[in-house]
């Protein structure tokens, strides 16, 4: 329990600093706000104008106090260049981020997982050689690359697959297998040690003294220890598929938080880019504080510490 | 063999289990070796056998070896018998094998802090293995348990079910190993050292515990250990293992009083006696030769002190006499 209380008030640490680092860093990127929103032609006086009233010209402390302000009651504003409510575009795109994302992790798991105990269990046979390249392949490749390999095979040539589009069964297939290549890659090796480290224990002995099959040995006991670095990796994971989202779903025009990030961030959107920003750290830093309640829970020798 | 021990011992009930020629080998990249060689000894009924030995000499691996439960590859059974309710265990199916475990023969280890299961409680590996073997519900298995933990000696039994392996000490650690090896009432417990990995004063309550529990429940024990402290308090026979044999093996006192192998007699030399302040040590000299070099006759020629020109040509048969069976071409007096 107090190892988890420290790491929440960590957690909350991480997040306010990264609040500031990313209000900062956006106004120091260079670039205007002002000309995403007026016409070309719009005089220096109109644009200071604009300026004043977005509050542009206060000290950049102020505009951050008077932003998290806002944020604190739920008002974020509005997009400086389509006007459309920031809260609209949260609640639209991040559901589909959230399908694609949740996709993606489940995959993780879902493929990796089992793939490792079979290596483990059938250790130096051809099934592990063939697990094992596949893991190495997987960590190798760049996903944008995957991506556009995927999209020629089973889109172009096989025609088996939509190659871009929101929000089908058939659309969603490649991008969250390409966004979750390299989790089920690293879950797959992963699972193989940890479930040979804990094969090699002395209590799988006296589990097996105790007449227990296999199945339970294997599947139960040793599982059940090698999940403990798992689970605590598995908030890495998450915020892996985050960051690869902004490029998968810009390859896939999957219509996620992270396309709306980068085509704000591209336009100088300050609102839009500065909040998207923050929604996806607070998605990485609380998926890591969840992995570390998530290993304290799963490893019961923790618990108490 | 067998008939002429249950004569001095003065039983003459069939042994409850016989190792017969035992030999279990290692592979190596060099071949494959012999760490467990024509090994035969008989647990009779009720009785403690104790199989002493230096570290490395096979005891662990005969004891791994009744149970099946050898890391194979690389070791494996290459020939003998272990006879045990008339079915030679070393030809059971896997399947067989996991019935007699526990129910019938159970095994405790020697370092109790990771040989339990760290992310289940005690509860649930005794209740699992419990509902393996029997037809229980999970609160009569959790009776049997609690009943169990609490005749072992740990306190606070109910609370101890739902603990964790790490919220114990290591003699209670210890005690909930013995309470899952006996909760199903087995003919037979090995004991691997059961008590090497723990403090001096709780190894006293441990053997205590398991002494009066063997008789209590009428159970045969093979106790391996390199103490002979131990054995002194604990066996009624002893087997003394050199090198993959057993060299000497016959009742406690007589062993004790009266060895025949120079093995023996230089294990006996080597012990401090709290009564005999001055007496030096005698070390035995020499090392037990890697299992690549093992001499072609007696595997303890090159370090006996009577060693004869025989010794080290031919391999030294069993003989018997007095109720002792020993592998000696030159016997000596003690």
């Amino acid at each position: 329990m107090k190892r988890i209380a420290a790491r929440s008030i960590y957690t909350l640490i991480v997040l306010l600093l990264s609040s500031i680092a990313v209000f900062y860093a956006i106004r120091l990127s260079g670039g205007d706000a002002v000309s995403a929103r007026l016409p070309a032609s719009a005089s220096f006086e109109e644009r200071e104008e604009f300026r004043e009233l977005l509050g542009l010209n206060d000290p950049v402390h102020e505009q951050y106090f008077r932003y998290m302000g806002r944020l604190l009651t739920f008002d974020l504003g509005k997009s400086l260049t389509n006007n459309a409510d920031i809260f609209d575009m949260l609640t639209h795109h991040g559901k589909n981020s959230l399908i694609l994302g949740a996709a993606a992790f489940g995959l993780v798991f879902a493929i990796g997982v089992p793939l490792g105990i079979l290596a483990a269990v059938r250790r130096n046979s051809w099934a592990d050689g063939s697990v094992m390249t596949f893991s190495v392949a997987g960590m190798a490749v760049p996903n944008f690359w995957l991506a556009l390999l995927t999209v020629w095979l089973f889109a172009s040539t096989l025609g088996w697959l939509p190659s871009a589009g929101c929000c089908s069964f058939k659309q969603l297939i490649l991008p969250a297998v390409v966004l979750a290549m390299e989790g089920i890659a690293l879950t797959v090796r992963m699972t193989r040690s940890a479930m040979l480290e804990n094969l090699g224990q002395d209590f799988v002995r006296t589990l097996r003294a105790g007449g227990l099959s296999e199945t339970s040995i294997i599947g139960k006991h040793v599982l059940r220890n090698a999940m403990v670095p798992i689970i605590s990796l598995a908030g890495l994971r998450i915020g892996q598929i985050v960051g690869y989202a902004l490029v998968v779903e810009t390859i896939f025009g999957w219509p996620g938080l992270g396309q709306v990030l980068v085509n704000a961030v591209l336009r100088r959107d300050y609102p839009v880019a500065q909040f998207f920003s923050l929604v996806l750290i607070a998605i990485v830093v609380l998926s890591n504080w969840a992995a570390d309640v998530g290993y304290t829970v799963a490893n019961p020798r923790l618990r108490k510490a | 063999m067998s008939s002429v021990q249950a004569a001095t011992n003065g039983s003459t009930k069939a042994p409850v289990l016989s190792v017969r020629n035992l030999h279990t080998a290692v592979a190596t990249p060099e071949g494959s070796f012999d760490v467990v060689r024509d090994v035969s000894f008989d647990i009779n009924p009720n009785e403690v056998l104790c199989l002493v030995g230096e570290s490395g000499c096979g005891k662990t691996i005969t004891a791994l070896s009744i149970m099946r439960l050898l890391p194979t590859p690389p070791v494996r059974i290459t020939s003998g018998e272990v006879v045990f309710d008339g079915t030679d265990l070393t030809e059971l199916p896997e399947r067989r094998v996991r019935d007699v475990r526990s129910e019938r023969i159970s095994m405790i280890f020697q370092d109790p802090l990771t040989s339990l299961d760290p992310v289940f409680t005690v509860g649930q590996v005794m209740t699992e293995v419990i509902r393996t073997h029997r037809d229980a519900t999970k609160a009569e298995a959790r009776e049997m348990s609690v009943e169990i933990l609490r005749a072992v000696g740990l306190p606070a039994p109910t609370e101890r079910f739902d603990s964790y392996p790490h919220e114990l000490s290591g003699g209670m650690r210890q005690r909930v190993m013995i309470a899952t090896a006996l909760v199903l009432d087995p003919e037979i417990l090995i004991a691997d050292e059961p008590t090497t990995a723990l403090d001096v004063t709780v190894q006293a309550q441990i053997l205590e515990r398991l002494r009066s529990e063997q008789q209590d429940r009428h159970m045969s024990m093979l106790l391996i250990t390199h103490d002979l402290a131990v054995v002194a308090s604990i066996a009624d026979r002893v087997a003394v293992m050199y090198a993959g044999e057993i060299v000497e093996e016959g009742p406690v006192d007589e062993l004790f009083s009266n060895p025949r192998h120079p093995y023996t007699q230089g294990l006996l030399r080597a012990l401090p006696h709290v009564s005999r302040k001055r007496r030096e040590l005698v070390p035995i000299p020499g090392l037990v030769p890697p299992m690549q070099m093992m001499p072609p006759g007696c595997r303890f020629a090159p370090r006996c002190p009577h060693a004869l020109e025989q010794c080290w040509s031919d391999h030294p048969p069993h003989e018997v006499e007095a109720g002792v069976g020993f592998r000696c071409f030159n016997p000596q007096p003690f």
